[in-house]
């Protein structure tokens, strides 16, 4: 029991920042950024280049993060702010589009190998009978480090009130002094150095491929609509939901239900569990799981 | 305060909307912008807000060329104050937090003196003070919309059909709220409203538009007895 539940908090953590990263960017601009994935494995591969060329791992990190952030800027001021002026479809179509020149341009810089960072190997320790890696506690604490950053931005800086502001009504957030078209482009800053950490943790642990993209999609926006889209804060809720189902189908043993000792689901049946879900959610409680606002009218 | 000239809008590739319109408005006075649907009222108030670049003529506030400046600018530099005429609150926020966002950029004495004072002013807001937004009637988002404006201390009121979808008492307090205003504080109000009557009884001077242009102009005392008001804001023939 405490390895399924340790395996789900890795796991949601994996899908949570670059969730959260999704839901807040939608929250201000509505419509769901699919190069945001592809943004992640940018990260990743970056952040491996910064390693390799000298810098330590605690710099490579923080530096690629910011990099990609401004970068997910660019595309923003370039891209988006004027597919967005002919509809939030436009803009979703531009964002598929990005997503698989990135793919192009990765496959064409790195080819088809998974590359990893430069780490020492360790083995796992005992913790209350799960199994743990030295490399997993570092990125659930680089996980919820960034993730408590983002919430105390979002809800004690000037920032944060103005994010908020704009999420819930642009037109009044603007006559009220706020520079909207700022808060934007700080919120799509702040969504690429999420989901670069994301596509850096996922590395940190595992590798990164040009595939990483195309495999975390999904789970992703199964995470980020389960905790109602444009919620950033309910993504993470989301991605606990979905890492749940995803390790209950992996990590469970199916046998004695057709009479065999063991039968354990295929690794790639997890994302299955996600569009299972999904479905489910998309047809009964397509809002998400947090939908709690009165409305008088 | 406000100075508009020889005024052209419209939206994208769309036709001109105001078809050059040219209005004053100036400090202690209300000013109504009136009109038949799909006049240009709410346009005109946008494009003076900054929310729509004129595409010709020149709007001047204080004696500054302001036509593209956006709101949010305006909001800062010259102290407008707008009032939207739907979605005029942040649902998701507290009646607190909706006038705290109007006075970001306040000290905090200021702030809190302010705040106190729209309480003992609005005690509908007072009694629902730590209430979602969204959990509030059309009548009380109205002035807590009004009230959110006035927290910056604005010295310009643009105001896009405050009485919208309100119950006539509900109305009767809102008109009768900024009428309170403008006499207690220097204001300069520009109002678009459909309410023509009530408007009329508060302002001082209205201008009524036509398709896009302005059709007549007086002292909202002589317009009240005017019948060419009644025809134009019926949408007749201004000429009949």
């Amino acid at each position: 029991m405490i390895q399924f539940l340790f395996d789900t908090v890795i796991r949601a953590l994996d899908l949570a920042l670059i969730a959260v990263a999704l839901s807040g960017v939608y929250s201000l601009i509505k419509f769901p950024n699919v190069a945001l994935v592809q943004y992640s494995v940018t990260g990743a591969f970056l952040g491996m280049l910064l390693q390799q060329a000298g810098l330590p791992l605690l710099v490579a990190l923080p530096l690629s993060a910011a990099l990609v952030g401004l970068l997910a800027m660019l595309f923003n001021v370039l891209l988006f702010e004027r597919l967005l002026e002919e509809g939030s479809a436009i803009a979703l179509i531009g964002s598929l589009a990005l997503s698989m020149i990135l793919s192009a341009v990765f496959l064409l810089a790195f080819g088809p190998a998974a590359y990893r960072f430069d780490l020492p190997v360790a083995p796992a320790m005992r913790f209350m009978g799960a199994r743990v890696t030295v490399h997993q506690l570092s990125t659930l604490a680089i996980t919820l480090v960034s993730l408590g950053g983002f919430a105390a931005i979002l809800f004690f800086t000037r920032l944060g009130r103005e994010m908020r502001a704009t999420a819930t009504n642009c037109v009044l957030a603007a006559a009220s002094g706020i520079g909207t078209r700022g808060v934007i482009n700080a919120t799509v800053f702040i969504s690429g150095v999420l989901a670069a950490l994301g596509g850096m943790t996922l590395a940190m642990r595992g590798s990164v491929s040009i595939d990483l993209g195309t495999q975390m999609l999904l789970p992703v926006f199964a995470a980020a609509i389960l905790g109602g889209l444009g919620n950033a804060l309910g993504a993470i809720a989301g991605a606990l939901v979905i890492s749940a189902a995803e390790t209950f189908v992996t990590n469970t043993n199916f046998g004695p239900l057709f009479g065999q000792d063991f039968l354990f689901a295929p690794a790639s049946y997890a994302q299955t569990a996600s569009f299972a879900l999904l479905v489910l959610f998309l047809l009964f409680r397509p809002a998400g799981l947090f939908t709690s606002e009165v409305n008088r009218v | 305060m406000i100075e508009a000239s020889n005024i052209r809008a419209g939206y994208g590739d769309g036709p001109d909307i105001l078809q050059d319109i040219s209005m004053t408005a100036s400090a202690r006075e209300i000013v109504t912008i009136l009109g038949p649907n799909g006049c240009g009222k709410s346009t005109l108030l946008k494009t003076v807000a900054g929310f729509v670049r004129p595409r010709g003529g020149a709007i001047r506030i204080n004696g500054e060329g302001a036509e593209t400046v956006p709101i949010h600018e305006k909001v800062r530099h010259y102290g407008v104050g707008y009032v939207p005429q739907t979605d005029n609150v942040f649902r998701t926020m507290t009646v607190t937090e909706n006038l705290l966002m109007g006075a970001r950029d306040l000290s905090r004495d200021t702030r809190n003196e302010r705040f106190e004072a729209l309480m003992t002013q609005y005690p509908t807001l007072a009694n629902k003070r730590r209430r979602k937004a969204s959990a509030l009637s059309g009548g009380e988002r109205q002035i807590l919309s009004l009230a959110r404006a006035l927290m910056a201390g604005p010295r310009i009121l643009l105001l896009d059909e405050p009485s919208a979808g309100l119950s006539p008492a509900m109305m009767h307090d809102v008109f009768e709220a900024i009428g309170r205003i403008r006499d207690a504080q220097d204001m300069c109000i520009l109002m678009v409203e459909q309410n023509a009557y009530e408007a009329l009884s508060i302002s001082d001077r209205a201008y009524v538009l036509s398709l896009g242009k302005v059709a007549l102009t007086a002292r909202s005392a002589d317009l009240l007895n005017d019948p060419a008001m009644e025809r134009l804001y019926l949408g007749g023939d201004p000429d009949a």
